[in-house]
C-alpha cells in the first residue's frame, strides 16, 4: 500500500506540477470496503436521493444475512431489481473477514429516527398489520428466532420499495433465499399498491 | 414520396427557421448573448474585519472558482473534498490514476507519455462558454482544437447497410442529395411562385442544388463530396456509389447524425480543450489555492444558524468540526440528501426532487493509432449499440499509441453499469469490432467510467425535468428556491443549480450568481 502511494504521489507531481507537493493529495483513504456511508447517507441514516436505506442500528444478524445475500446473488440480480443491482456489487468484493468487520463498524453507528415520506391510511394498515406482527413483533421491532428484521424505524420509501419487490419476485425468489421466500406470500396478501402504503404509514407511527 | 411534401410542410419549414435566426440576430443586437472569451465581470466587494471564513463543500468546479474568487476579494476560504482530487466530474485518466468506483476500484495502465490521458467527464468546450475560457485565459490553462465531427468517421448500424459501417461523409452527401431532390421537385411544381420573386426563386434554388451537389436537371446521381473512391489525384476520380434513400432511413441515427458538427451550443463543430486534459483546469485552480483544500475531507453535517454555519467533516478517521460565516455548496443534491443538515423543508424537498443522471464513458489504450490509416483524425463515429459514439481524440496525432473513446452514453448508461467490469469490456469490443475489424487486437488496458458509481458522485447531471415538455411550475419554483441562499449563508451551487446541466458554464455561471447574492447582502450589511 506505501509503496502504491509514493507511485501515486510522485506520479502526481510530475504530470500535474505543484499541487502534489502539498500533503493532501494521495490514493483515496485505501478501499476498505468502509465505503457504505457515500450511498447510505453520512451517518448510516438512510439516503432517500440514492434510494439506500438505514443501516445504522441494525440487527447484526439481519446485517450479516443480507450481505451475504447480495454477495452470494440471491439478493439484488434481477434486472428490473434497480435498487438491489446497486448494491449487490458492492457486497459482491466482500469476504466473510470483512463482513465480520463491517458488521461490528456499522454496529457503532447510532440510530438516529427517520421521518415519515409517505401518505396512507394507518389505521386500515394497522388491519393488515396483525399479520405481520406474529413475525416482525407488536412494535415491529423484530424476531431474530423468525428472522425478520425490524421494521419500525427504517425508511418508509425502502420498506414500500421492498414489498413492491417481494411481490414483483425480484426478491425472495431465489431458491436458496428461504428466509424472502417466507416474505413473499406476505407481500401478496397486500392486494393492491395502496395496501403497501397503508400498512408502511402504519408501521411509520410505531416509531422507534 | 415527393408528393408528401407539401407546400404548407415547406413554408412552415422556412417559417420556423426564419424565426430561430432572427431571434438569435435580435439576441446578439441586444447584448444579451455573452462575447467569447471573457468571464461575466465580478467585482466582489473586499472581506471585511470579521464575516471572513468561507466554506467551500465540494471542489467541483463551481467550489474552486468561489474559493478563487473569495481568496482574491480577501476572504479566508476552506474548502472540504471528500475525494482525494479535486474537480468531481472533470476527471482526466491517466497512467497510475485511481477510478474511484464503488464496488468496482480500477488504476489506469495507460503507458506514462503525455498524451495518452482521457477525459472521463467533461470533455469539450464551446467557444461562446465564455466563464469557463474567461478562467482558462486567467489562470493560464493552454487550450487546443477539439474537433466534434469528422467525415471520415463512420456510421453503424446492425439495421443499416447489412450492419457494415459507413463514412459519414457518404451518409451525409447521400442524405443531403435526396432531400435537396425532394426540395427542388417541391418547388418546380410551381407551388411557391406566389410566395417568392423571381430573383428570390432563382437564388433558392442554386442554394438546393449545391446543399445536395445536384446534376442540372435538379437530380442527385452521388457527389465527390463524399471522396473518391479510386483516383482523384493523378488519375480522374470516380464517385462512390450512392446509398438509397430507403436505405439511410433505415438508421435511427440518421436524424441526429445530420447536426452533429456541434454539441446544442452553437459552436461547433470547433470546440476546445485544455492541452494535457480537462482537469488542468481544476488543478490550475488548486495549485493556486494550495492547503485551503482539504481533501479525504467528507462533509457529515450541515448546520445553518443566523450568524454562520457549521459544518462537521471527517478526515482519516476522525470528526472535525469547521465554523463559517458562509458557505457555498456544490455536494451533488442526491448525496446532500444524506448528510444530516437543518435546511428549511421547502429547500430540502427541492434537492429529493432533483434526479442523478447515470452518463457512462470507458476507454482503451491503442497498440496503434489505427484510426489513422482509416483517414480519421478527430472527431465521433455514430454506433447504433449501447456503446453508442467512439471518438478519436486528436491529442498525440501520428504518436505511436492513442488513446480512443469506446463508448459515450450520455442520457442512459445504466446498460454498461449493471455489469462487471469483464461484461463491460466484453460488450466494448464487441460493439467496437463491427466498426474496427481488428479491434480486439489492436486495444488493450481498458478503463471504464459508470459515473453513477463514481464514489463521491453517484450521478452524472442533475435532471430537474419530470416530463418531456420542459419545465413545470413546481419544478422552475424549486429551482429558484435552491438558487437562494439559507439564512442568506448557505448557497446551493454547481450545475445542478441551473437549467442547462452537464456544462461546467453552467457550474461556473451558479457559482457566479452565488457570489453576486452574497456579495449583495455583503455590501448591504456594510451601509
Ligand atoms: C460524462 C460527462 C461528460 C461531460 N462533458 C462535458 C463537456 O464536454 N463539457 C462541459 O463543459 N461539461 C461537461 N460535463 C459536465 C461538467 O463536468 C459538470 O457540469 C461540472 O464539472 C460540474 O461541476 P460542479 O461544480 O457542479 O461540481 P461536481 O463536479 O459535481 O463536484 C462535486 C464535488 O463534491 C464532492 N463531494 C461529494 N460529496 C462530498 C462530501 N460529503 N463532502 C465533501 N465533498 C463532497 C465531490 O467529490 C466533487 O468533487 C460532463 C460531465 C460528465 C459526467
Ligand atoms: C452504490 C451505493 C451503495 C453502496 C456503496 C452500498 N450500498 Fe448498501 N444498499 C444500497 C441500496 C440502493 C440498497 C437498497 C437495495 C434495495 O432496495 O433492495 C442497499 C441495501 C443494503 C442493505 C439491505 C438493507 C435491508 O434492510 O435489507 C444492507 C444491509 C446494505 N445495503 C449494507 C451496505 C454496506 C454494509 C455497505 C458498505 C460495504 C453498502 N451497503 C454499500 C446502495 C449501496
Ligand atoms: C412468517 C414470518 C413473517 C411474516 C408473517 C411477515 N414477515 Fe416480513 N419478513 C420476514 C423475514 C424472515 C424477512 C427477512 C427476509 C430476508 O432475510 O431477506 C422479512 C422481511 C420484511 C421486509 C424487508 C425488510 C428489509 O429491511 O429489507 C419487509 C418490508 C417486511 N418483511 C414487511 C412485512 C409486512 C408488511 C408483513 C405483513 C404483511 C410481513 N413482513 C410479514 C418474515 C415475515
Amino acid at each position: 500500500m506505501k509503496h502504491l502511494m509514493t507511485a501515486v504521489v510522485t506520479l502526481a507531481a510530475s504530470v500535474l506540477g505543484n499541487l502534489a507537493s502539498g500533503q493532501d493529495v494521495g490514493l483515496p483513504a485505501p478501499m476498505d470496503d468502509k465505503y457504505c456511508m457515500t450511498c447510505h447517507g453520512a451517518v448510516g441514516q438512510g439516503n432517500v436521493g440514492v434510494q439506500a436505506p438505514r443501516i445504522a442500528g441494525m440487527e447484526s444478524w439481519y446485517l450479516k444475512r443480507q450481505l451475504e445475500n447480495f454477495r452470494a446473488g440471491i439478493r439484488g440480480t434481477h434486472p428490473d431489481d434497480e435498487q438491489g443491482l446497486a448494491m449487490q456489487p458492492m457486497a459482491a468484493r466482500l469476504t466473510d473477514q470483512s463482513i465480520g468487520d463491517l458488521i461490528e463498524w456499522v454496529g457503532s453507528f447510532d440510530y438516529i429516527p427517520t421521518t415519515a415520506t409517505i401518505e396512507g391510511d394507518a389505521s386500515r394498515g394497522r388491519q393488515a398489520y396483525t399479520r405481520c406482527a406474529s413475525c416482525h413483533g407488536d412494535q415491529g421491532q423484530g424476531n431474530e428466532t423468525f428472522g425478520a428484521p425490524a421494521l419500525a424505524g427504517q425508511n418508509d420509501w425502502y420498506l414500500v420499495t421492498q414489498l413492491r419487490n417481494f411481490k414483483a419476485g425480484y426478491r425472495g425468489n431465489s431458491p436458496n433465499d428461504q428466509y424472502g421466500a417466507m416474505m413473499v406470500s406476505m407481500a401478496n396478501s397486500l392486494t393492491n399498491d395502496q395496501a403497501i402504503l397503508n400498512v408502511v404509514s402504519y408501521i411509520n407511527t410505531l416509531g422507534r | 414520396m415527393i408528393n408528401s411534401v407539401t407546400r404548407r410542410d415547406f413554408l412552415s419549414l422556412l417559417g420556423a427557421y426564419g424565426g430561430t435566426s432572427a431571434l438569435i440576430q435580435a439576441g446578439t443586437a441586444l447584448g444579451l448573448m455573452p462575447q467569447p472569451g471573457q468571464a461575466a465581470e465580478l467585482s466582489l466587494a473586499r472581506a471585511g474585519a470579521s464575516g471572513r471564513r468561507v466554506a467551500i463543500l465540494g471542489s467541483g468546479v463551481s467550489g474552486l472558482a468561489v474559493a478563487w474568487e473569495l481568496t482574491k476579494a480577501g476572504y479566508d476560504c476552506t474548502v472540504l473534498e471528500a475525494s482525494h482530487r479535486p474537480g468531481g466530474r472533470v476527471f482526466t485518466v491517466r497512467s497510475g490514476t485511481v477510478i474511484d468506483e464503488l464496488g468496482n476500484y480500477q488504476r489506469c495502465e495507460f503507458d506514462n507519455e503525455p498524451h495518452l490521458y482521457f477525459n472521463a467527464g467533461a470533455a469539450r468546450i464551446p467557444s461562446n462558454h465564455s466563464t469557463v475560457l474567461g478562467y482558462c485565459r486567467e489562470l493560464g490553462v493552454d487550450l487546443e482544437i477539439f474537433v466534434n465531427e469528422s467525415m471520415r468517421a463512420w456510421v453503424q448500424d446492425d439495421n443499416f447497410n447489412g450492419g457494415r459501417p459507413v463514412r459519414n461523409a457518404d451518409f451525409h452527401t447521400n442524405m443531403h442529395g435526396f432531400l435537396a431532390e425532394m426540395l427542388a421537385k417541391s418547388l418546380s411544381a410551381g407551388q411557391l411562385d406566389e410566395e417568392f420573386s423571381e430573383a428570390e426563386m432563382e437564388a433558392l434554388l442554386r442554394i438546393i442544388r449545391n446543399l445536395g451537389d445536384l446534376n442540372e436537371d435538379m437530380l442527385f446521381e452521388g457527389s465527390f463530396r463524399a471522396g473518391y473512391a479510386s483516383g482523384g489525384f493523378l488519375d480522374h476520380g470516380t464517385k462512390h456509389a450512392m446509398i438509397a434513400f430507403r436505405e439511410l432511413l433505415k438508421t435511427r441515427l440518421a436524424a441526429g447524425l445530420m447536426v452533429t458538427t456541434d454539441v446544442g451550443t452553437g459552436a461547433g463543430p470547433v470546440l476546445m480543450q485544455p492541452v494535457g486534459g480537462m482537469d488542468r483546469i481544476p488543478y490550475a485552480f488548486a495549485n493556486r489555492l494550495a492547503d485551503r483544500i482539504r481533501f479525504r475531507s467528507a462533509v457529515k453535517s450541515v448546520q445553518v444558524s443566523d450568524h454562520g454555519v457549521e459544518i462537521a467533516y471527517e478526515r482519516d478517521g476522525s470528526r472535525e468540526t469547521l465554523q463559517a460565516d458562509y458557505c457555498f455548496n456544490c455536494i451533488p443534491s442526491h448525496l446532500m440528501t444524506g448528510i444530516p443538515n437543518n435546511f428549511p423543508s421547502d429547500y430540502l424537498d427541492a434537492l429529493k426532487y432533483i434526479r442523478r443522471g447515470e452518463a457512462y464513458k470507458a476507454a482503451f489504450q491503442a497498440r496503434q493509432r489505427f484510426w489513422e490509416d482509416e483517414g480519421i483524425y478527430a472527431g465521433i463515429t455514430w454506433v447504433n449499440s449501447p456503446i453508442q459514439q467512439i471518438w478519436y481524440p486528436p491529442h498525440g496525432i501520428h504518436k505511436q499509441k492513442g488513446v480512443i473513446l469506446a463508448a459515450y452514453d450520455f442520457g442512459g448508461g445504466m446498460y454498461y453499469t449493471k455489469m462487471t467490469q469483464e461484461q463491460r469490456i466484453e460488450e466494448l469490443l464487441r460493439h467496437g469490432e463491427k466498426v474496427h475489424p481488428d479491434y480486439r487486437q489492436l486495444v488493450e488496458k481498458p478503463v471504464t467510467i459508470a459515473w453513477h458509481r463514481m464514489n463521491n458522485m453517484l450521478g452524472c447531471a442533475a435532471r430537474w425535468q419530470r416530463s418531456r415538455d420542459g419545465w413545470s411550475a413546481e419544478e422552475e419554483a424549486m429551482y429558484h428556491r435552491l438558487q437562494q441562499p439559507v439564512n442568506g449563508r448557505h448557497w446551493m451551487m454547481g450545475d445542478q443549480i441551473s437549467q442547462h446541466s452537464a456544462w461546467m458554464e453552467s457550474a461556473l455561471q451558479s457559482a457566479h450568481f452565488a457570489l453576486a447574492d452574497m456579495d449583495q447582502r455583503v455590501r448591504a450589511a456594510a451601509l
